[in-house]
């Protein structure tokens, strides 16, 4: 063996050693001293954002990283002249479970993060939620609408969005006694949001007295569901209703009216967007109806503001289902590092005590949001529980109004 | 590129030395043992998990590295017995809880000692698994395995996605509401105990440190596997059934006990990573994985340990370390937050990348087996077919009536 | 009992336009395992890029009023489409073998399989931070037309698919039985060094393979495009598994296995879903397989040959 062979090799390893160590120096201090001379006397701040950036549902979750971006921009010259440097930290979660977990510790991981703002999927902030949580750091989801996310115990989870119980009985009654279905085939994508949406609305629909006539799981990412709608035009139900993505829904919407089935397709909150219309094709999705979460972005007080924002920032680009709760989700915990630095002081903010100061802020938020009144009840949910039918009248979602 | 390889010859070659041996033990250990304790200490709880995670992955493809590296049967549904694993640990460990608690032994602050009291069993899982799909289908060969053992991971994963028998909750995942898993026994002690200062002994290190322990015991067994009989029994078959089998080598058995010695370490990592972290669904457990276990074996060195190892460390850690330099201060002075996000989605296409140049460069593994590499290998593909025409003549002489059209 | 049966002759309409798709990409996992003997994992992305690539054709021709001005014209286009999907996605299926396989040909088995797994995650990603992390919705430009016959109904779409697709498979089965590039590639498969030894251009017979398998798969992702409405970056991944699975179950290496495995796991995942559960349409294509495979190891129209990994 030459002496020049084992020089390479502790080369090769002391690379290895020194690049961990650079990944180490990522976290940890809060005083990291990557600001430049003008910025050196703020406390600098994070919030961190983390959905799926990468992909199925990609769209969905680069939009709630738009609406914190929105929202953070806007707040940031305030808290400027409060001493405060607010930046976002966005991390990928990939919409699995394994990768949101390692995201959010990650997120965790700089002390400089007092909040979060995340996930998308149910199944990834259940198991994200213990990480917030051993952490210390506050969780506002702006999209997770599984029952199970703040049922845990936790007191630092908190969501915007309406629960399923709550989208998909409503959901149910609407179409029963609104809309005068009465009879379904249920579909889900089994995925834990589809699952759930779909099994509460079935039996909202059975208790109202509606028949089920049947229910199916299908697969994300499978694009013939030819057999089902055949199967399901067989039975002739009035309606079917989805539980799952817009992806999926929209290719359910395409080939049950080329079956030849007569019915409208309905879902949640996930196939309210324009990508929907666009998938199925404007002359199936016509009629097609959605439920989501708040009232509707033109009636709220807010909304035109938020629109106009939207489209100076991010021009060419359309507003996703969670734009808008990705927005009020982040403002709330911006709302919360306010308090926190007028009460206990700017430098207090990043340590542990400013943290659970922070939780305990957003606990009692009352603020008006661009998606409505924002405030939380003893588990974290959302104490706006309106819902906003929608339909697709000449190839977009809109109000629905008998 | 030619500096690259003759580092990675040059690194090959020295491992093969004695002081080369022990340098690198003693580094290794020094990176096993001690980095993870100082990324908790500057509270870098990321990086700890990273460590952790990649111990699932190191013992996951040391399981797999026994059917594809030693026995030579391509397995693309592995992933399935580390999902039977963890489902059947969470599982037995509700029954475990819910039995202890009938019998009035929980106290105020229950500890969870399922983890402990099934660790010794959770391979049972894995093997039986292994076992039953390795019965019927061993006698195919090659690619035709392949796709069976595929087919068998979908058929696991679609089955616990339409919650199979009411154990696994659907697409929801375990817990589900209701249940709990609380924090195993042993994680709280260490947390109030060896703590001190700004140094928190978190649930990850704690869990770290059992699967190191783990790799260790996994190492140990396989290492001694590779010298036994059964490991020369699984070399000779892999190299010529024919022969292997004329000298008294039963296949069947030989390829079973590979499977389900392989599916073992599957079981028992799924059992950790379940409890590790309290929460499973199947989309961990996707063909993707699969294949990423096999990607961890073939570019590390099939049939070697420590390239095995080495597969699993990169292609797990790989990803995330771009991620984390990416938003790391060393590089935040030169990219926006917006640009190091991006940095961060282009992960798995500079991971697709390097995989084809990685194995342009080395095609037999970063580190490969010393034994395969010396053993004959019809390096010619002349040979290569004559063998196969030879094998395909042997095999047929039992059944001339048969596959002919 | 005859709206029964206008049922099941609806799920055969729907398992034979999948089933065709499945058999157009199952022929080039087919092909080059029949002359390499590895599976090219990176074809399911042939699959995606065709669709891209007929996406983009589709919207930059259809700009000409030339093309949409009358039918002829509008069957020109889709042809032309076609032809220019089909031949980019070969001549990047040529460019992956050259770059990514070629240096591996003396390697282990296995490591083509890691390398075309990487061709395959730099596609994926490369078509989703370059092109679009969203479903592109597929324009058709023709009146699609339903055909009722009894209780079932077919498409001029699903027409258009099934026609086509075995059009192209009787092209290249006469190609491949009749021509003498067809036979220069049964011989490579057979023997690639004999047939080398006998005067073929090995280098050539492989880049032909690879030009052809990409391309029929580039039809079938247009295919998928114009039938489903959408095309996305990872559309190629589910019936990649389920092509692959096709290829086997007719005997990896036999081109009329390979179709007769495409056409059969179509009509199988049809009435699994229609019959039994959706829920476990594709378990029940799994198990078929390992029936097949028990009773018939080398596929139903395969040769049992033996190999190593």
């Amino acid at each position: 063996m030459s002496v020049a062979k084992s020089k390479r090799l502790f080369a090769v390893i002391a690379m290895l050693v020194v690049l961990a160590m650079t990944v180490t120096a990522c976290g940890g201090n809060g005083d990291a001293d990557g600001g430049d001379g003008d910025t050196a006397d703020l406390v600098e701040v994070k919030i961190g954002v983390s959905s799926p950036f990468t992909g199925d549902v990609a769209a969905l979750g680069t939009g709630i990283r738009n609406g914190a971006q929105l929202a953070i921009e806007e707040a940031a010259p305030e808290l400027e002249e409060m001493g405060i440097k607010l930046s976002m930290l966005a991390v990928d979660d990939a919409a699995d479970p394994k990768t949101g977990v390692n995201a959010a510790n990650q997120m965790v991981s700089d002390s400089a993060v007092v909040g979060i703002v995340a996930h998308l999927n149910s199944g990834v902030s259940i198991p994200t939620s213990a990480v917030y949580n051993e952490a210390g750091v506050v969780q506002v989801s702006p999209a997770s609408t599984n029952p199970a996310l703040t049922l845990q115990g936790f007191e630092n989870v908190f969501r915007v969005c309406t629960i399923d119980t709550v989208q998909g009985s409503f959901a149910a009654e609407y179409a029963y006694d609104e809309l005068g279905f009465t009879s379904v085939a249920v579909i889900d994508d089994s995925t834990p949001y589809g699952e759930g949406l779909a099994a509460e609305f079935a039996a909202a629909f059975e208790a109202k007295g509606g028949t089920v006539t049947s229910k199916d799981k299908v697969q994300v990412k499978d694009q013939d569901f030819t057999a089902l709608v055949t199967k399901i035009r067989a039975d002739s139900p009035d309606l079917i209703y989805f539980g799952g993505m817009y992806t999926e829904a929209a290719l359910v919407s395409k080939q049950s009216k080329e079956a030849g089935f007569e019915g409208p397709t309905m879902g949640g909150d996930g196939l309210y967007t324009q990508q929907f219309v666009d998938i199925a094709g404007a002359a199936n999705a016509e009629g097609d109806f959605s439920t989501s979460i708040g009232l509707p972005l033109v009636e709220q007080p807010k909304g035109q503001e938020f629109t106009d924002m939207f489209e100076a920032t991010f021009p060419g680009q359309t507003i996703e289902a969670y734009d808008t709760y990705a927005y009020d989700a982040t403002m709330v915990v911006v709302e919360a590092i306010k308090a926190v630095a007028a009460d206990l002081g700017v430098e207090e903010v990043t340590s542990a005590a400013g943290k659970q100061a922070i939780i305990e802020a957003v606990a009692a938020t009352n603020m008006q949001g661009v998606t409505g009144i924002v405030s939380f009840d003893e588990n974290g949910d959302t104490t706006n529980k309106a819902v906003t039918p929608y339909v697709v009248r000449d190839g977009a979602w809109v109000p629905y109004t008998n | 590129m030619g500096a690259i390889r003759n580092g990675l010859v040059a690194v090959n070659d020295f491992f093969s030395t004695r002081v080369g041996r022990i340098a690198f033990f003693f580094v290794l250990a020094l990176i096993t043992l001690f980095l993870p304790v100082m990324f908790q200490a500057a509270g870098n709880v990321f990086m700890v998990r990273i460590f952790a995670l990649v111990g699932i992955y190191v013992l996951l493809a040391l399981g797999l590295n026994i059917v594809v590296g030693y026995a030579g049967l391509l397995n693309l549904g592995y992933i399935a017995f580390y999902a039977v694993g963890a489902y059947a640990g969470m599982n037995l460990g509700f029954l475990m809880q819910e039995l202890l608690k009938g019998l009035g032994f929980l106290g105020e602050r229950p500890e969870n000692w399922s983890y402990w009291v099934l660790l010794p069993f959770a391979a049972v899982p894995g093997v039986l698994a292994g076992i039953m799909i390795g019965a019927p289908v061993l006698r195919l060969r090659g690619d035709y395995l392949a796709i069976v053992t595929l087919g068998f991971g979908e058929i696991v994963r679609i089955a616990v996605t339409n919650d199979i028998f009411g154990i696994s909750n659907g697409a929801s995942g375990l817990p589900g509401v209701g249940q709990t898993v609380a924090p195993v026994a042993g994680q709280m002690w260490v947390r109030e105990n060896l703590s001190f200062g700004n140094f928190l002994f978190s649930k990850d290190l704690y869990w770290y440190f059992i699967i190191v322990a783990l790799v260790l015991f996994a190492i140990l067994v396989i290492t001694r596997l590779d010298n036994s009989r059964l490991g020369r029994a699984w070399v000779a078959m892999r190299e010529d059934e024919v022969a292997a089998s004329s000298v008294g080598v039963n296949i069947l058995t030989t390829k079973l006990w590979a499977f389900a010695l392989g599916a073992a370490w599957g079981g028992i990592a799924g059992h950790t990573y379940a409890y590790w972290v309290g929460f499973i669904s199947p989309e961990s457990f996707n063909f993707m994985e699969s294949v990423l276990v096999v990607c961890m074996v073939v570019l590390g060195g099939m049939g070697s340990i420590p390239g095995t190892i080495l597969g699993a460390v990169l292609i797990t850690a790989v990803p995330e370390v771009i991620r984390a330099l990416a938003a790391s201060p060393l590089l935040s002075g030169v990219l926006t937050p917006e640009q190091a996000s991006l940095v961060g989605d282009y992960r798995f296409l500079i991971f697709g990348g390097l995989m084809v140049v990685m194995m342009a460069l080395r095609p037999q593994g970063i580190l490969p087996s010393k034994r395969r590499a010396r053993e004959l290998q019809p390096v010619d593909d002349t040979i290569l077919a004559q063998e196969n025409q030879q094998l395909w003549e042997a095999e047929h002489k039992h059944d001339s009536d048969s596959d002919i059209i | 009992m005859s709206a029964e049966l206008g049922i099941i002759a609806q799920q055969f309409v729907n398992g034979i336009t999948l089933g065709g798709m499945y058999a157009l990409l199952a022929l080039g996992y087919t092909l080059v395992y029949g002359i390499l003997l590895m599976i090219n994992f990176a074809h399911a992305e042939m699959f995606m890029f065709g669709a891209y690539v007929g996406l983009f054709t589709l919207q930059g021709l259809s700009r000409i009023a030339f093309f949409t001005s009358s039918g002829p014209a509008l069957l020109l286009l889709y042809v032309l489409t076609f032809l220019i999907a089909m031949i980019a996605t070969g001549i990047l299926g040529v460019v992956i073998e050259r770059f990514a396989y070629r240096p591996l040909r003396h390697a282990p088995r296995l490591a083509p399989l890691i390398s075309a797994i990487g061709v395959s995650l730099f596609l994926q990603n490369a078509a989703l931070l370059w092109i679009s992390s969203r479903s592109l919705p597929f324009p058709v430009l023709f009146e699609v037309r339903t055909f009722r016959i009894g209780g079932a109904s077919i498409s001029s779409m699903q027409i258009l698919i099934i026609v086509t697709t075995i059009v192209l498979m009787l092209v290249l089965d006469s190609f491949v039985s009749r021509t003498r590039l067809g036979k220069s590639m049964r011989a490579t498969s057979q023997d690639r060094d004999t047939a080398g030894l006998m005067g073929i251009d090995i280098n050539r017979v492989i880049a032909l393979t690879f030009f052809i398998g990409p391309a029929l798969g580039a039809a079938a992702g247009i295919f998928s495009g114009m039938y489903y409405g959408n095309i996305k970056y990872n559309m190629g991944f589910i019936p990649g598994i389920k092509a692959f699975t096709a290829a086997v179950v007719g005997g990896i290496g036999n081109l009329r296995g390979a179709m007769l495995g495409g056409f059969l796991i179509g009509l199988l995942e049809s009435l699994a879903a229609a019959y039994i559960s959706t829920g476990y349409k594709d378990v029940i294509a799994f198990v078929v397989l390992i029936i097949v495979l028990i009773f018939k190891p080398g596929g139903l129209l395969g040769e049992s040959v033996a190999e190593k990994v």
